[in-house]
């Protein structure tokens, strides 16, 4: 399979079907990543658009320095930061759960996850959703690979704590 | 607390688990994991955290490439990255300025060798060519797809009158067919015939002109030769390195792409020396397979017309009786000095044991003496 980085290349130089590729491969991650940080689905979607739309204007200045995937979580990081900036948009913190979230543990979850510091579930989202290593976190979001530890521990742990009753809950139910 | 009763803090082993954790920790992370309850109490936490939160998947989108994306697609017809096709075509660019400067260096010789005429005259005239001169050794770059791969070898039994001649004319030959000496033995024994072992190394091209200089070193006793095709080898064993070298490629993509716990990262590295050791391996036998190919085998067998002469016994009768004499002499010193030690060593004991039994024993045979007399 060619790596992300070979697609990147190709697509410099002029390959539609590298990044048609590109997308086939980052279209649902981003989305993913959208979807879980903002409540509107349309609005997830467009900056999901709009991230592979950045990548396009910026495909002359790319140079494969980083991963690819470290490259376009970057750019949905910025989307999302100015998005949260516009006035009356709501994201997760203090949203209410979508409608077509019926599932009990989806909602469960997100109201857990809303309950963290948002510098710590920033980072446990970017661990166990975009499945990032350490130094990819401390790269997005630039800070020391020990603290990205440390906030991830204390995001676990505080999840740990705020889970477990639910579930026993959810059991009992 | 935690630190002082476990070798690895909380985050270390929260680490460990996501595989983050530096090989020489991780080793002693998973020891510890093995024997510590605790830890394996917080290890299972921690995982029931990563499944609760996989709890949460979001529907799936359907995207496509919107117009937006489509038309800026169109519109933008990136421009390369003019360092970045640098680098990506720099095998075509280096390839290129090599012909260049190929050419630029072997036109002023063609022009010498054939005219300038010739070298401009259309390709029917210049396809016209002299008597080809005798080539190098035939490589395996030069036999075609089709040609079957032969390892000649070649046995020849030759007696000769003259050994250190014919050793020479041996060498002279290796030397004018630009062959060499693979293995090369000697035996002088001083009541048989001297002879000459050797395995020569000859290219396959060479190995008819090279068999027949050998013969005129002296009679032949016994001639063979054979040819082994390992066409069907060499293309397996191809097929096996390409393989192993996608492997190995696949693997190190996946170990650079991907993360995950360091006990998969390890096996996964594991496997690539694996492979790899397998690889030089194969390369190794690729080569040894084109030289078997490229260069014939020759084993040469020369022996010295033997002839007998007087024999002597070694040594002379003098020096034989001097030698028995001094044997004799050297074993009555060594019994004699065996002797004294042995007085040495257990006189003393023998001489006091002796003094303390001598009156009671004395006793004892007087008084049984009276009592025979009584």
């Amino acid at each position: 399979m060619t790596s992300d980085e070979a697609l990147m290349l190709q697509f410099q130089g002029g390959s539609r079907d590298a990044f048609e590729e590109l997308f086939a491969r980052y279209r649902e991650p981003l989305y993913g990543f959208f979807r879980r940080r903002l409540d509107s689905r349309e609005r997830a979607e467009d900056l999901a658009q709009e991230t592979f739309l950045a990548v396009i204007r910026a495909t002359a200045r790319y140079e494969p320095r980083s991963l690819v995937r470290t490259y376009l979580y970057g750019i949905a990081l910025k989307l999302v930061a100015a998005e949260r900036r516009k006035p009356g948009t709501t994201s997760l913190e203090g949203q209410a759960p979508a409608a077509e979230e019926s599932h009990e543990t989806a909602l469960w979850v997100r109201e857990a996850l809303d309950k963290l510091d948002p510098s710590e579930r920033e980072v446990l989202m970017l661990r166990e959703y975009e499945q990032l290593s350490y130094q990819e976190i401390a790269e997005l979001l630039r800070l020391p690979v020990n603290t990205v530890r440390s906030r991830l521990f204390r995001s676990r742990m505080a999840l740990r704590s705020r889970l477990e009753p639910k579930e026993e809950g959810l059991k009992c139910t | 607390m935690y630190v002082k009763n476990h070798p690895i803090d909380q985050e270390e082993l929260m680490a460990y688990l996501d595989g983050e954790l530096a090989a020489d920790r991780a080793m002693v992370a998973a020891a510890h994991l093995e024997e510590c309850r605790e830890c394996q109490d917080l290890a299972g936490d921690l995982r029931g955290v990563s499944v609760r939160l996989m709890g949460w998947q979001v529907e799936s989108s359907g995207l496509r490439v919107q117009n937006t994306v489509a038309t800026a697609l169109d519109k933008q017809r990136p421009k390369p990255n003019r360092l970045a096709l640098l680098r990506q075509w720099r095998w075509a660019w280096g390839s290129a300025v090599v012909c260049i400067l190929v050419v630029v260096l072997a036109l002023p010789r063609w022009s010498q060798n054939y005219g300038t005429e010739q070298f401009f005259a259309p390709p029917q005239q210049a396809r016209v060519r002299p008597a080809p001169e005798p080539q190098p050794p035939v490589g395996l770059d030069k036999l075609s797809a089709t040609a079957p791969m032969i390892a000649r070898t070649a046995q020849l039994t030759i007696t000769t009158k003259d050994l250190d001649k014919a050793r020479a004319s041996l060498e002279d030959i290796l030397k004018q067919h630009k062959g060499y000496l693979g293995d090369l033995n000697t035996s002088d024994p001083t009541d048989a015939a001297h002879v000459l072992n050797a395995t020569l190394r000859v290219p396959v091209d060479q190995l008819e002109s090279v068999i027949a200089e050998l013969k005129k070193l002296g009679r032949v006793e016994s001639e063979s030769q054979a040819g082994e095709e390992i066409t069907q080898q060499y293309v397996d064993l191809e097929a096996r390195l390409a393989n192993s070298r996608n492997s190995e490629r696949r693997m190190t993509d996946l170990l650079r792409d991907r993360t995950g716990k360091l006990s998969d990262v390890l096996s996964v590295e594991k496997e690539i020396d694996r492979v790899r050791g397998e690889i030089e391996q194969m390369e190794a036998e690729r080569k040894t397979m084109r030289n078997r190919v490229d260069f014939a085998t020759v084993t040469v067998k020369l022996t010295e017309d033997y002839k007998a002469g007087l024999q002597l016994p070694p040594g002379s009768l003098l020096n034989r009786f001097r030698n028995a004499a001094v044997e004799g002499y050297t074993a009555m010193v060594e019994g004699a000095a065996g002797a004294a030690v042995f007085l040495l060593s257990y006189g003393p004991s023998v001489l006091l044991w002796a003094a303390l039994l001598f009156l009671p024993v004395r006793f004892l045979l007087k008084r049984i003496r009276r009592r025979a007399a009584h």
